[in-house]
């Protein structure tokens, strides 16, 4: 066994490199004064006041609200489909498995670009409405064609982590659900919807932490002026180069998203909790 | 016998490896802003390797310089080149390489670099309106700048999302510099965009303009002069407009930078782009107004290609025209209240 631990140390070094040093740097950015270079450093809060603008704070808050929906409507929408993969015979499972990964083999870039030439003004959608005599709709540069770009992009990470959840369940519990007389509404509610919780919580984690910080989707399908928390981190490092200022939102950021899994952890925690007392433990 | 034939051969071989050991130009210049076949071209005729990586603007250009990435050639426009210059991060060209004596006078010699001694031009431009004919009135744009304002055009406009050419309309509507430094003056500038965000509703876009406007999703659109040659040949409803009021001139420049690996070949570079039939074949392909004088005197004249083409003969001798200037401090308050103007 002695032999094995020392496998691990590559990979902590691995680790040390590219994840912690890098953090290690943003914070040490975000207490420090500007300029390039390193070896100058001056500790200083200023980074941290200059958030609390209501502007800043107010752009915090969009990112947040569009997060949420976005996770929502990806729990709305994932769920059902999901129960109903789950549901298939185990070929088709592998089958529309796979069809819901397809996309994601091909780069998020690309297929944003994909969704402008069909939400344009002149694009895909509307040269069919116009087929069709219906008048042209303005989709690009709107929230709707936002929030239609972020669920799109993230709706596969909640389908798969409910899913692998509900493959998983332990069909007998059901057939007994049924025998002692629950309908199939009552079955879902107390049965299957406690006990695919933890797939939801992890399809949270999976849907809002990268939706909260995304700079890439609104910045093309929502135009310059969507100004999310992750375009404001960008343009700060790249067009402004106050790569300190950029840290110090980037730190708020985390904070903000450690406090959130910390939550979600809890309510996990709590769901299987109550999971296990309805329905004996699930793993 | 055997042994020694084989050698040889290994011999033979170690000297052609190092005969074909070839030299690597790394270049970093703007996206879509070359005919990528004169790379070719260069490799052939120096027998060396050309890496091309792009960029989208001087600021991300900046930072990756600055995070110690090596170039041997970068092409930034004319305040970058300035800030470049005084952060002592350029070597000067070698002038009996690269001569600049076929480049067009009005283009030399500017403020960010007084002598040419850094950089040579690539191509230049202004900043201008485009507009849809079929549905701006002429009359409006008797207003210059002020036409971004007019609440007809509600919902109907592009504006350009960078912080520098946002103050430069907004100073230029207003009557001021450019260059402004004057608090009074930025505010007033701010108070101008705040408007134009609020009460027009405009949509803040970059290089998506281009085809954007190709398609005339939108009746106006604040563009460069080389994007909108480009437009006008692609649709002929489109026209070119610089208001009165005076806009800016820019240059962007090809530089060598102070830790580049190989200053010799990077001159080359330079003298191979300038020549005439690269100025040809670029300012083509691209559609940015070419810096050489003949290739120039050409293409605006009756025969040639952008014979008629308003964006394409930028407005040279004109007083209200202004060109950059680098200013740290100006930089961070632009940017300050531009992004406060977006996130409203």
């Amino acid at each position: 066994m002695k032999g094995y631990a020392s496998l691990v140390k590559p990979y902590i070094l691995w680790m040390s490199l590219f994840i912690v040093v890098p953090m290690l740097l943003i914070v040490l950015y975000a207490f420090t004064e500007h300029g390039n270079a390193l070896m100058a450093f001056r500790f200083t809060l200023d980074n941290f006041m200059r958030f609390f603008d209501p502007v800043f704070i107010k752009v915090l808050f969009k990112s947040l609200e569009v997060a949420i929906i976005t996770t929502v409507l990806c729990i709305i929408i994932g769920y059902p489909i999901a129960y109903i993969i789950s549901n298939t015979s185990e070929r088709t499972q592998t089958l529309l498995i796979l069809l819901i990964t397809l996309p994601m083999w091909i780069n998020m870039l690309v297929r944003t670009y994909a969704w402008i030439s069909i939400l344009s003004d002149g694009g895909i959608l509307n040269s069919i409405f116009e087929f069709f005599g219906l008048a042209p709709i303005k989709m690009m540069y709107t929230d709707f064609a936002v929030m239609l770009g972020m669920v799109y992009n993230f709706l596969p990470f909640m389908i798969i982590s409910i899913y692998t959840v509900l493959a998983k369940l332990d069909r007998a519990l059901i057939h007994a659900s049924h025998d002692l007389g629950a309908n199939p509404i009552q079955t879902f509610l107390r049965i299957v919807l406690p006990l695919s919780m933890p797939g939801v919580i992890s399809g949270i984690t999976l849907v809002f932490l990268p939706a909260v910080s995304t700079f890439v989707i609104p910045k093309f399908l929502g135009g310059g002026q969507y100004m999310l928390i992750g375009n404001l981190i960008e343009n700060q490092f790249i067009t402004v180069g106050e790569w300190n200022f950029g840290s110090a939102i980037s730190l708020i950021m985390a904070v903000i998203i450690m406090g959130s899994m910390i939550l979600t952890r809890k309510i996990d925690r709590d769901a299987s909790d109550t999971a296990s007392v309805e329905g004996g433990k699930l793993w | 016998m055997k042994k020694l034939s084989m050698l040889i051969l290994v011999l033979a071989f170690m000297l052609a490896g190092c005969n074909s050991e070839t030299k690597t130009l790394k270049v970093f210049n703007w996206g879509v802003y070359m005919d990528a076949s004169l790379i070719d071209e260069f490799e052939e005729e120096y027998n060396v390797r050309v890496v091309y990586d792009e960029f989208d603007s001087n600021e991300s250009m900046y930072t990756k310089l600055m995070s110690g990435e090596k170039y041997d050639v970068i092409v930034p426009s004319d305040y970058m080149v300035q800030r470049l210059i005084e952060e002592n991060l350029l070597q000067k060209l070698d002038k009996n390489v690269v001569s600049l004596e076929n480049v067009l006078p009005n283009v030399l010699n500017q403020g960010f670099d007084p002598n040419n001694e850094y950089s040579a031009p690539y191509f230049w431009g202004n900043v201008g309106l485009i507009y849809d004919k079929t549905q701006v009135d002429a009359k409006d744009l008797e207003d210059g700048w002020n036409i971004l304002l007019n609440e007809k055009y509600k919902g109907n406009i592009y504006f350009y999302d960078s912080e520098r050419d946002a103050f430069l309309v907004a100073l230029k509507a207003l009557g001021y510099s450019a260059n402004s430094k004057v608090d009074s003056q930025l505010n007033e500038a701010f108070d101008w965009l705040t408007q134009l965000n609020t009460t027009m509703e405009p949509i803040y876009v970059t290089d998506d303009v281009i085809d954007n406007m190709i398609a005339g999703n939108k009746a106006i659109a604040v563009v460069y002069s080389g994007d909108a040659a480009y437009i006008l040949d692609e649709n002929e409803d489109m026209g070119y407009f610089v208001p009165e009021e005076g806009t800016n001139l820019w240059v962007d420049n090809m530089v060598i930078p102070a830790n580049a690996e190989n200053p010799e070949l990077a001159n080359a570079w330079i003298a191979f782009m300038l020549s005439e039939d690269a100025q040809t074949r670029n300012t083509l392909e691209v559609g940015y107004s070419t810096v050489h004088k003949d290739v120039w005197e050409f293409m605006i004249s009756d025969e040639g290609d952008y014979a008629g083409n308003d964006a394409y003969a930028v407005r040279v001798d004109y007083s209200k025209d202004e060109i950059f200037k680098y200013d740290e401090e100006l930089k961070v308050k632009m940017s300050d209240l531009w992004l406060k103007i977006k996130a409203q």
